[in-house]
């Protein structure tokens, strides 16, 4: 009797535990103390206030002195005349620095990577002026570095890698500038005149890129050519009037990158070609379909795009950015006015030609580059490829000479390499293999990344915060 | 005889008295030069390397630990503070939200927060972070390498032979004094030393 209460009993506690257990085990959850990530974890705000500040562009101006100057030299936008990065000035240069460079004159700048123009011996930029919170360009005299005028605009912008970065275009009559905010700005480079100005922000909706603006903006006839990327992809503005004459839809909603508007010519027809954070797009630059998208690809679509589209031979072009992206070699085709787009090379940095902040230099048939941090072994070396395999590296500066994210350019059959301490190299400009000539250290350096600029003999180059003029004429 | 009997009986004494007094002094003489030598004499622990470190992964399956005692410091003078982090989102990322899918840490273990337009402070969840490296990387690509790898000595049980150093392919283990044991590279100063 006893024996068979007790085990009742023990058969009761055992299906008692059994439901507890069970209960347990259903009701527990293993991943409670997990937390989602989710959008908005990082409490940003929907909308930055900085996006309702009134700027009234182009609105103050101060003169200091007047110039007439009997230099003819030109270095008219980013990358120069024929967007090449190569002087085409018939001046003998120096191919060492002999007792030293000649430094022919110094300015402080805000912190930044702007660039100049050089116009008839005079010198332009767009520099941001950090006690007063103002976008200001400037203009110097080239011989004796004396600023002459500055128009400016006040604007707040705050220190963040820099705050300027772009180059103006400039004409006989027209010099247009882009500000860190994607303020567009026009004057008469002769006389300091304000004549029209755009806020790209307020009128296309552009979003401003990380970093501030790195479009510099394009002269081509009577028209500024523009790529806000908000509203519309690009427009094209009249100089004389500051009235937007055509602007290309952007059904994709790419937006506005570092890289600027690069032109192209194929079978006769001309066209603009740009990177946007979205894709890349061919748009007609003349008849009757100007502003038409005639092509457009996602094929290579990084978040953050630096280099501008290399215009190689017969339709061919070479694209490349940084972050991981690498590059890509593509043909654009055309077949009864229809325009197709055929990848023919896309690799990651480590396996080929790619660049991350600079575009590289198409010369004498061959490609020439930095290669970027993430590109193993030969990384920061300087690089020779053929165009029609860029995957294939035929040379290299070797390990001693590596260099950083500053500017290179051609000048006189020689390569002028900047390094972001600013020491300057120059190599002979040879497709067969690095030449070395000589190199030196010009700046202080920190971020020595803005592009070079070259007329009657003279070089300019900065770093974050100084510009220097260097008489490079060989005697 | 009752002479000799006395010098006996003072000797013993004597002898006790001296062997208690000598015992007590060497007792004091070794445990003053134990102290003397302890604090003269550096002790030596593990530490990697960020200048030699190529971020393969091995700290975080290396270490007899689980998760690795080697963690992702943040050198916050060295940061940048940007809104793109190169360590913090996947390179190629659309949209720069904390979504999972943008993160480059397989665990979650940084934490990204706004400051002002246009900058974010990214601080280090020290229990989530697995050594892996894979944000060292991305910030020494595209940033100012202000992420940086080390042995957290609060973790590490300091192995005689320590296994991630004998699996390091970059020989970037190295033993540094106990005083003074962490190598972060670039500005970081002392007495930010965590």
């Amino acid at each position: 009797m006893f024996k068979k209460g007790y085990i009742r009993v023990l058969v009761l506690v055992f299906i008692f535990i059994g439901i507890v257990s069970f209960l347990w085990w259903f009701t527990y959850d293993p991943v409670s103390d997990f937390t989602t990530s989710v959008p908005g974890l990082d409490n940003r705000p929907a909308k930055n206030p900085e996006s309702d500040e009134i700027v009234n562009i182009g609105e103050r101006f101060d003169e200091y002195l007047s110039l007439t100057s009997s230099l003819t030299g030109k270095w008219t936008r980013f990358r120069g005349a024929d967007f090449d990065n190569i002087s085409k000035q018939d001046i003998s240069l120096i191919d060492n620095w002999g007792d030293g460079p000649k430094i022919q004159w110094t300015v402080n700048l805000g912190e930044g990577h702007a660039a100049p123009v050089i116009y008839n011996g005079k010198v332009y930029f767009l520099d941001y002026n950090e006690a007063k919170k103002r976008d200001a360009l400037r203009c110097f005299s080239l011989e004796t570095g004396e600023e002459l005028w500055r128009r400016s605009y006040n604007v707040h912008i705050k220190r963040n890698h820099g705050m300027s970065r772009t180059v103006p275009a400039i004409n006989d009559n027209y010099l247009v500038t882009i500000g860190p905010r994607c303020h567009v700005m026009c004057t008469d480079p002769n006389t300091g005149e304000f004549l029209w100005g755009i806020d790209l922000v307020k009128e296309y909706n552009t979003e401003v890129p990380f970093w501030y603006t790195g479009q510099c903006p394009m002269i081509d006839g009577d028209l500024a050519i523009i790529a806000p990327g908000g509203s519309s992809l690009i427009i094209a503005v009249d100089l004389a009037t500051g009235k937007v004459v055509w602007e290309t839809p952007n059904p994709d909603k790419w937006n506005m990158s570092h890289s600027s508007i690069m032109p192209m010519t194929l079978k006769g027809k001309k066209m603009y070609v740009y990177a946007a954070v979205g894709g890349i797009c061919g748009i007609s630059a003349e008849g009757n379909d100007k502003g038409k998208i005639l092509w457009k690809t996602i094929e290579f679509s990084p978040t953050v795009i630096a280099p501008s589209p290399l215009i190689l031979d017969n339709g061919k072009i070479f694209m490349t950015a940084g972050y991981g992206a690498g590059a890509i070699l593509f043909e654009v085709k055309e077949n009864n006015e229809i325009y197709s787009v055929e990848v023919m090379q896309k690799y990651k940095p480590i396996d080929g030609m790619a660049s991350e902040q600079q575009t590289p230099i198409y010369y004498n048939g061959f490609m020439f580059s930095v290669l970027p941090k993430d590109a193993g072994g030969m990384r920061n070396q300087f690089v020779c490829c053929n165009p029609n395999d860029c995957q294939n590296i035929l040379w290299t500066s070797g390990k001693e000479d590596r260099f950083g994210l500053g500017p290179y350019a051609i000048a006189d059959g020689k390569f002028f390499i900047l390094n972001d301490d600013g020491t300057m190299t120059i190599a002979k400009a040879s497709t067969e293999k690095f030449i070395f000539l000589d190199k030196a250290k010009i700046l202080d350096g920190m971020d020595a990344w803005g592009p070079l600029a070259f007329a009657d003999g003279y070089l300019i180059m900065r770093d974050s915060k100084t510009m220097v003029c260097l008489n490079i004429k060989k005697n | 005889m009752a002479k000799k009997e006395k010098k006996k009986k003072h000797n013993r004494r004597h002898f006790i008295d001296r062997s208690l007094r000598i015992s007590i002094g060497l007792g004091l003489a070794g445990l003053g030069s134990f102290l003397i030598k302890k604090s003269i004499s550096k002790e030596y622990v593990w530490q990697l390397d960020p200048e030699k470190c190529i971020q393969c992964g091995r700290c975080a399956t290396s270490c007899v630990l689980t998760p690795s005692a080697v963690k992702c410091f943040h050198v916050y003078d060295m940061c940048g503070y940007c809104d793109l982090c190169g360590g913090y989102f996947r390179p190629e990322t659309k949209k720069l939200t904390t979504a999972a899918e943008n993160q480059l840490c397989p665990t979650s273990a940084i934490v990204r927060k706004f400051v002002e337009e246009p900058f974010f402070e990214y601080d280090i969840v020290e229990e989530l972070c697995n050594g892996c490296g894979k944000c060292v990387k991305g910030c020494g690509a595209f940033g100012n390498g202000s992420l940086q790898l080390q042995v957290n000595h609060r973790l590490c049980v300091n192995c005689n032979e320590c296994a991630i150093a004998r699996d390091c392919p970059a020989d970037a283990y190295q033993r540094v004094p106990m005083d003074d044991p962490y190598t972060f590279s670039g500005y970081r100063n002392k007495e930010n030393k965590s």
